[in-house]
């Protein structure tokens, strides 16, 4: 189910009568909202609910036995357990068909000609998002940063929440669990703000990123053989930074909201990103709980930066190839993975180099602007399908092609330049603030103006309750 | 060790997470803010703002604009409630029942348009289920049902032979097929049937008139070179249950509209089709063909009437002699070409490729006339009404002429 299908709106509306009917126990509501959250990832694909049964019984279990184990080493077997468990479902119904593929690649390299059978796996929704939940929770109980949940339908409330569950935030337990620990109810202008952040999500989601960004996108990088030039291919990846943007912050919002309306607090997974100067703030603003799970479950482990400059740049590097893996199983986004690894570690080097280096305003901006170009070559991986699809829109972002095609209509191209310049001088101008801080200066009128019109662009864009990007991770 | 996951008294203020009031900038901690630590419950704070007076005031403004915008969809812009609109959901739940159907129609949009399935029953007892797509390869569809076991009924092959005949792709119903199983899923049926609950009162609920559609149009093909939504094909039909479509009315009354579509059509003009491509589509048809026939089911061709200003690009772009008569040939298949039914000629195109709302009832009662005859599974009932003739839908002034 996703938060733009009609199904969902039928399905929030049951919830939420569920969820403050009076005649219902706390602990009766949170089990029908874990039997609606089951209800929430089944209706993709039934059969799949197992592997979210087997991530939860086992990391349950597993953190469990490590707190009750006398031996570090035991300790540490409970926690390979769950990593192994949670890594290898994710490494069979994601990887598998990847692995295999590069297998036949080396193999055909060195001369062994080998045909496999078909790798014809689905990829179950959201499980690179859950499966780094629950790991999370093995592993904080493993670092000894909490202690085990004190029960388990609040765990296994936690990891099938339906706001988090298939495309985050990625939540940690000790921020989401300890919330089931007493009824929650919101209050009305708490469920009528989340109800504004909702409605903020879909916007981004069903007007902006599918109804005017994504058909510019689809017009180069899915041409089929026709060469963009230099405005098509600059316009179509600035459009896509658009898209994933609206994309996921609007999912990650919508997420927000409607977790407010049930009284649960979630936290921010965008920032402004597009205001960020420089790549280390960037990551600060996008994708944040991937950003900080990764930092705190990988880059750190790795040696973080404690081990000298050396080891730094390889956890750096190690860190942003492996989390392009987790974006999906293909090369190109280990390299959008790698692009961004070196543009932290040039950073690194240039801060350390220019240590008294104080940037101006119009140095701000400048380099503000800088990032957000370079990010947008990071963006031409993510989005190429193939290196030389991507190898095509770079060739024609440098003014390369040698009989370019036009691809984009005008008037696509000018309100998605519109759109895109918007995103960008907003998160210029809100880099410092927060979106409430702002929403609280503002006049009510205006407010009230605003969220009519948004709501009434979802409504007579109608969408067609397509998939929002990041399920595919 | 932090206990920030157990229930404990100490902690249940902190836990709350809900803060009235905005903080101030710098004071709203991420996870970014705190590196190697369990990350503590999260602080939403919630604007000081009215929020219900807000939200009230905007329900009302929202409603009061959605109605306006209805009115003006149902008067300015022709669009009626109960046009339910097609998509890949509702072709999938067709394309299941017909594993288990007598008559089953693939084909592109004009067998689509041109066949009343209501008369179809009427004549011949039984309804066919609809899986033509618009815009899409009737070869590709073929071959689709060629590789269902399930199949073992008569399948009709409806063609625009330019779009049978094409040497490569499926066409717009590539991602219909490429997501049939996807399409069955829990969350896509419910949609479907909430989607058609809705489409059922409120007419402004139609794809073609999606804000971002209508923003697209306003480009009148200012950028030489790419292909400009309003060159593209706008809403021609309406679509009732069982994937029932019809020329929209609008088409055969607003002459603007009736301009465009003859225009997106631009006279089917296109290179020649080798003979070498006809004759491998007529051999991959012949095979798809004795795929059906081997499991007990069979295939009848229908070649739907296209008006005199298309056929004068489609004829000579691929003649008849190495399209429809090589493929009947090839596929040892009976066929029924509209070109063969007097009481088919000359009935209303408005838009040139279909037929509108009355004459294909007209042209659907006279092809099954003749399809009775060329098949065993379908026999004509006893209480068959009476056969429709081009009067019935041509208008009085027109016929006369």
């Amino acid at each position: 189910m996703i938060f733009n299908s009609l199904t969902f709106l039928v399905f929030f509306g049951l919830v939420m009568a569920l969820h403050y009917a009076p005649f219902f126990s706390w602990h009766q509501k949170k089990i029908n909202l874990m039997i609606a959250s089951y209800l929430f990832y089944a209706a993709w694909n039934p059969p799949f609910v197992i592997l979210l049964w087997i991530s939860t019984v086992v990391d349950w279990w597993a953190a469990q036995w490590m707190v009750r184990a006398k031996t570090e080493r035991t300790r540490k077997l409970w926690m390979l357990t769950s990593v192994v468990v949670n890594l290898g479902m994710l490494g069979y119904f994601k990887y598998g068909g990847f692995l295999l593929s590069n297998f036949v690649t080396i193999a055909g390299a060195l001369g062994v000609v080998y045909h496999p059978p078909g790798w014809d796996i689905v990829l179950p929704v959201g499980i690179s998002f859950y499966t780094f939940a629950t790991l999370s929770y093995t592993l904080d109980v493993y670092l000894r940063r909490s202690k085990p949940a004190g029960s388990f339908l609040n765990y296994a409330l936690f990891v099938t929440f339906f706001p988090h569950l298939v495309a985050g935030p990625i939540m940690r337990p000790t921020e989401l669990v300890p919330q089931f620990d007493e009824p929650r109810q919101a209050k009305p202008n708490q469920i009528f703000f989340g109800l504004a952040l909702l409605t903020l999500g879909l916007f981004q989601k069903v007007v902006l990123a599918d109804g005017f960004l994504a058909p510019v996108v689809e017009a180069v990088y899915d041409a089929h053989g026709q060469l963009p030039g230099m405005l098509d291919s600059w316009v179509a990846t600035l459009a896509f930074a658009g898209q994933i943007f609206c994309d996921f912050a609007g999912y990650s919002t919508s997420a927000i909201g409607v977790a407010l309306c049930l009284g649960f607090a979630m936290p921010d997974n965008f920032r402004f990103p597009y205001g960020a100067v420089g790549f280390s703030d960037f990551w600060r603003r996008w994708h944040i709980t991937l950003s900080s799970w990764l930092r705190d479950y990988l880059y750190i482990p790795l040696g973080g930066n404690r081990h000298g400059r050396a080891r730094t740049y390889a956890a750096l590097m190690g860190t942003m190839l492996l989390g392009g893996l987790w974006h999906g199983a293909n090369w190109t986004f280990v390299v959008w993975g790698g692009l961004h690894g070196l543009y932290l570690s040039v950073e690194r080097w240039l801060k350390a180099r220019f240590k008294g280096f104080t940037p101006g305003r119009i140095a701000i901006l400048g380099l503000a602007v800088l990032t957000f170009l370079l990010v947008n070559v990071t963006w031409v991986f993510f989005r190429a399908k193939t290196f030389a699809g991507a190898g095509v829109v770079l060739k024609g972002m440098a003014g390369m092609q040698v009989k370019p095609e036009a691809l984009i209509p005008f008037g696509p191209m000018i309100i998605a330049m519109i759109i895109v310049s918007a995103i960008f001088g907003t998160h210029l101008t809100m880099r410092n603030t927060t979106l409430e801080a702002v929403i609280e200066r503002t006049p009510a009128v205006a407010l009230a103006g605003i969220w009519t019109l948004l709501l009434f662009a979802v409504i007579i864009e109608q969408g067609q309750g397509s998939a929002f990007i990041y399920f595919a991770f | 060790m932090p206990s920030s996951i157990s229930h404990s008294d100490a902690h249940r203020a902190e836990v709350r997470g809900l803060r009235e009031g905005a903080l101030p900038p710098g004071l709203r901690q991420t996870a970014s803010n705190r590196p190697g630590q369990a990350q503590p419950v999260p602080t939403r704070d919630i604007p000081a703002q009215p929020w219900v007076k807000i939200g009230i005031s905007v329900l009302c403004a929202v409603t009061l604009l959605t109605s306006a915008w209805e009115w003006n969809a149902r008067t300015n812009l022709g669009l009626h409630a109960g046009d339910i609109d097609d998509s890949a959901q509702a072709w999938a739940e067709q394309r299941r029942l017909a594993d288990a159907a007598p008559v089953a129609i693939v084909g592109d949009s004009r067998i689509l348009f041109d066949t009343d399935l209501g008369r179809f029953q009427q004549l011949t007892g039984v309804r066919p289920i609809q899986t033509s797509i618009v815009g899409t390869s009737a070869r590709a569809l073929l071959e689709n049902y060629a590789n269902d076991p399930k199949f073992h009924g008569l399948l009709i092959v409806g063609l625009a032979d330019l779009s049978y005949f094409r040497p490569v792709g499926v066409g717009l119903g590539g991602p219909y097929l490429k997501n049939f199983g996807k399409n069955g899923k829990p969350s896509q049926l419910t949609g479907l049937w909430i989607d058609r609950f809705l489409q059922r009162y409120f007419a402004f609920l139609d794809s073609d008139y999606r804000l971002s559609h209508m923003a697209e149009r306003l480009d009148h093909g200012l950028r030489k070179g790419t292909d400009s939504p309003y060159e593209e094909v706008w809403k021609i039909s309406e679509t009732f249950d069982h994937r029932q479509y019809v020329m929209w009315d609008q088409i055969e009354t607003n002459s603007y509209l009736r301009a465009h579509a003859r225009h997106a059509w631009n006279g089917f003009k296109g290179p020649k089709i080798p003979p070498a491509i006809a004759a491998a589509v007529v051999a991959r048809s012949a095979e798809a063909v004795r795929r059906i026939r081997a499991r007990g089911g069979d295939v009848i061709f229908i070649r739907p009437p296209s008006a005199p200003q298309l056929r004068i690009n489609e004829d000579p772009e691929l003649p008849k002699a190495i399209g429809w008569n090589a493929l009947l040939a090839g596929t040892k298949a009976k066929g029924i070409h509209a070109d063969d039914l007097p009481q088919a000629q000359n009935l209303v195109i408005p838009e040139w490729s279909h037929l509108s709302r009355k004459c294909a009832t007209v042209f659907t009662d006279v092809y099954v006339r003749r399809l009775v005859q060329l098949t065993t599974r379908l026999k004509l009932r006893a209480d068959a009404p009476p056969p429709l003739s081009r009067a019935d839908c041509v208008p009085q002034r027109i016929a006369s002429l």
